[in-house]
């Protein structure tokens, strides 16, 4: 049956989760102006992995990635799958440990950081269980509630804006893409290529509508922009060079004089600290699809077991710096999961249906 | 005596259960029945009324014998038990050595037709349903007069009989969903089924759920617009209510009466309740959040109020909201015990605990109070009864979890209450549906 409302709100949600924490830092790093180019360049690669991926998921018909590789072989599907899994386990690691380092920084200065990993961890796991249709519903519900509230805090950000920080628009630098080769614009991929895998896991489950989520892609784009342009039309670009989580700093400058609070940048940073819990959630719920295909376990043992081990694992990294070199040996991982898979699945799926006709 | 043979033992000890002599045309007859159950002088004189309009001379005596009604086929001890104790009587007919059993008029013990207790209404119809269940059918099928509407009716249980009704539309309710309820509630029609727990067992949900899988409403209009949307209701004998299957999260928040407002108005009643749901499960949270863990996030003013009001309070803010949420939900639960002619006592103590004393005695701070009172009155907007006990509780895990983690805690809460119920089905029909079209029956 037809999903496409839970399969686009699981889709942004997922993303905005990435997208205002660590992005921005990576773009604005990249390059000093035109910052719309890498942004754009990055969104064009997004759209052009999303529509190949779903293309090549079409071959394989009411079946995921996991058995649609597997009708090559189980030998070329292990091979293809071991990145995937491997890319998956370090997203679970740097997403809880980068999260829960952000949250210790920002809001709750006295709390443990382990407090904060076992918190996200458990309830990304309670999720991860109830399976992939309740984390579909759980999307949607948690589109409807915190949705008004980003929106409302985002139209309010531009409170102190000065237009005149978006020029010059663009410079020679920029306009050779020489921040493609940039180790932080690789990074920024970060915000793209985390979400898009689940695409081409629910067809079992239920269909939705390719199409719709491209169009949908297209509401991600003013995101990716304002997620820099915010700190940039605020700060200029020189002084949000300077800050670790340059958007946070932005939402932090907002006043509004009629309401009670003060810091209103905290409800809508953890309004996305829940989204990246639901993108937990569903990564989480991945990986254990593709550990089943070979070793088959009881969900509601696995997931419990994988969770044990990523708070251990989190536990052992002892500061920020090791966070960011995990993340940029993510990159690796990162460009396999945008290339090859997409291209993996469009070959074997035409051979696929070459043989079946 | 012949009859002496079939009466078994215990019944003769009852004090109410009666043997009376009579003749029937020319037959004598002996009728057996329990006079608590019967209205005795009523039934005789019918019996008498109809032995004259078809008199043993004109049929004959087989004939005349089931004008009366249906005759008892191998009369055992055990039939004669079971149909006197369901409030028939029995006709001996000594010459002929046969049982006639008869439905005489009963005695009236329902009450009549009154307004709801539980649910108001405003706007609309206000008849209430009653503990007989053929009185509930009757009801229900006056406000939906379609032909569609089928009624099944099951006797359940092992020992005693118990009548269980499943009314559906036809036309609206999906095939898959009928043949689920009736496949569970005919593989164990010898459960004996009470309440609502047993109830909802047989039906095959989970015990340890925190919402109600039954949405239970006492108003036949109520019940037609479940039957329209595709659900289908069972009625229990002695349980003067309707129970809606699948309950669905937007019961939470509609009422059929609704319709009864201008659209405007409805959707904005509508949003009220809503946000009275958020509110309660939110505001006590918050305060402990803001208080305890994240003061930096409220207005500087704001929170040197808050932080001087609480000056004297000798414990943390969770403390300080539990005892008082505790004593509030004691509170609420009083009321319900209590026979109306006590009930304002309660109010009055209430109202000075929770007024200025508790307050002067230090023991908690102002806002609290106003917190407080915002809460239990929100948590009473939602419909149903049983949906706002649900909802008192989510209020507790979002408590601790924000005395915790602050306002991370509190959203994360809210996280957990979302997947959960986003993870509760009811015959594969997700909780989270707005309704249940026909042909859509999984998530």
């Amino acid at each position: 049956m037809d999903k496409t409302l839970q399969t686009v709100s699981l889709y942004l949600l997922s993303h905005m989760g990435l997208i205002f924490f660590l992005y921005p830092t990576d773009i604005i790093e990249s390059v000093n102006i035109g910052h719309w180019l890498p942004i754009l360049t990055g969104f064009a690669i997004h759209l052009a992995v999303i529509a190949m991926y779903m293309k090549g998921m079409s071959y394989f018909p009411r079946m995921d990635l996991v058995d649609g590789l597997r009708t090559a072989g189980n030998a070329v599907a292990i091979v293809l799958l071991l990145p995937v899994a491997a890319y998956l386990v370090m997203i679970c690691v740097i997403t809880i440990r980068a999260y829960s380092e952000v949250v210790t920084i920002v809001f709750l200065s006295s709390t443990p950081l382990w407090a904060i990993m076992a918190l996200l961890l458990s309830i990304s796991t309670y999720v991860a269980m109830l399976g992939i249709e309740a984390i579909f519903r759980t999307a949607l519900l948690l589109f409807v509630l915190f949705i008004p509230l980003t929106v409302f805090i985002l139209s309010y950000a531009f409170q102190n804006v000065d237009w005149l920080y978006a020029l010059p628009v663009m410079d020679t630098h920029t306009a050779t893409f020489a921040f493609v080769q940039e180790r932080s614009f690789l990074l920024s991929l970060f915000a793209f290529s985390g979400g898009f895998l689940f695409l081409g896991f629910v067809q079992p489950h239920f269909r939705y509508k390719s199409r719709s989520i491209l169009w949908s892609s297209l509401i991600l784009l003013p995101l990716f922009l304002l997620s820099v342009y915010l700190p940039v039309l605020t700060f200029g670009q020189n002084t949000a060079e300077k800050f670790q989580f340059p958007f946070i700093m932005t939402v932090d400058t907002i006043s509004i004089d009629w309401l009670m609070f003060d810091r209103i940048s905290m409800f809508f940073l953890l309004s996305m600290i829940t989204f990246v819990i639901l993108f937990l959630a569903t990564v989480m719920w991945k990986l254990i699809r593709i550990i089943r295909f070979k070793w088959n376990a009881k969900p509601a043992v696995l997931i419990p077991a994988l969770s044990v081990a990523l708070f251990v694992t989190c536990m052992n990294i002892p500061d920020w710096k090791h966070v960011s070199d995990l993340l940029w040996w993510n990159t690796f991982f990162r460009i396999y999961v945008m290339v090859i898979i997409p291209a993996a699945t469009i070959v074997i799926g035409v051979r696929y249906r070459k043989r079946r006709v | 005596m012949l009859l002496d043979r079939y009466i078994p033992p215990p019944l003769k000890e009852d004090s109410d259960f009666f043997i009376r002599k009579t003749r029937l045309s020319q037959l004598s007859v002996n009728i057996i029945g329990y006079t608590s159950l019967i209205d005795l002088p009523r039934t005789l004189e019918l019996l008498h009324k109809q032995a004259e309009s078809g008199t043993v001379a004109d049929l004959n005596a087989e004939a005349f014998m089931e004008s009366f009604g249906k005759p008892v086929k191998a009369p055992d001890e055990s039939t004669i038990m079971t149909t006197v104790t369901r409030g028939d009587i029995l006709l001996y007919f000594s010459e002929h050595d046969a049982f006639i059993s008869v439905t005489p008029v009963p005695k009236v013990l329902t009450r009549s037709i009154e307004a709801p207790t539980t649910e108001n209404v405003l706007r609309g119809a206000i008849s209430s349903l009653v503990e007989d269940i053929e009185t509930n059918i009757g009801m229900i099928k006056k406000h939906a007069a379609t032909q569609q509407l089928r009624v099944k009716s099951y006797s359940i249980g092992d020992r005693e009989g118990k009548r269980l009704s499943l009314l559906y539309r036809e036309d609206k309710l999906d095939l898959a969903l009928l043949r689920a309820i009736t496949g569970k509630i005919e593989s164990r029609l010898d459960w004996d089924v009470k309440n609502l727990q047993q109830l909802s067992d047989m039906l095959g949900f989970s015990r340890w759920s925190f919402v109600t899988r039954f949405n239970s409403t006492e108003l036949p209009q109520e019940a037609e617009r479940g039957l329209s949307q595709g659900k289908a209701i069972l009625l229990l004998d002695r349980m003067p209510f309707a129970l809606v299957v699948p309950s669905l999260l937007w019961d939470l928040f509609a009422v059929d009466n609704d319709h009864n407002f201008p659209v405007l108005l409805m959707y904005l009643v509508r949003l009220l309740r809503i946000v009275g749901v958020l509110t309660n499960m939110i505001v006590p949270g918050l305060y402990v959040a803001l208080v305890s863990v994240n003061p930096d996030v409220l207005r500087i003013e704001l929170a040197l109020s808050i932080a001087r009001s609480r000056v004297d309070v000798p414990y943390p803010a969770i403390v300080e909201t539990l005892l008082l949420l505790i004593i509030l939900e004691l509170i609420l639960e009083a009321s319900i015990r209590l026979p109306k002619s006590i009930g304002p006592t309660l109010t009055m103590v209430g109202g000075i605990i929770l007024g200025q004393a508790v307050v002067s005695a230090k023991l908690v701070s102002n806002l609290l109070i106003i917190i407080l009172a915002a809460t239990t009155i929100s948590s009473s907007t939602v419909v149903g009864f049983q949906n706002s006990i649900s909802i008192r509780v989510f209020k507790y895990l979002i408590l601790l979890l924000s005395a915790f983690y602050g306002v991370l805690g509190l959203l994360s809460g809210l996280v957990i209450i979302c997947a959960y119920l986003a993870s509760i089905t009811s015959f594969g029909i997700p909780y989270l549906h707005f309704y249940k079209p026909k042909g859509d029956s999984r998530g």
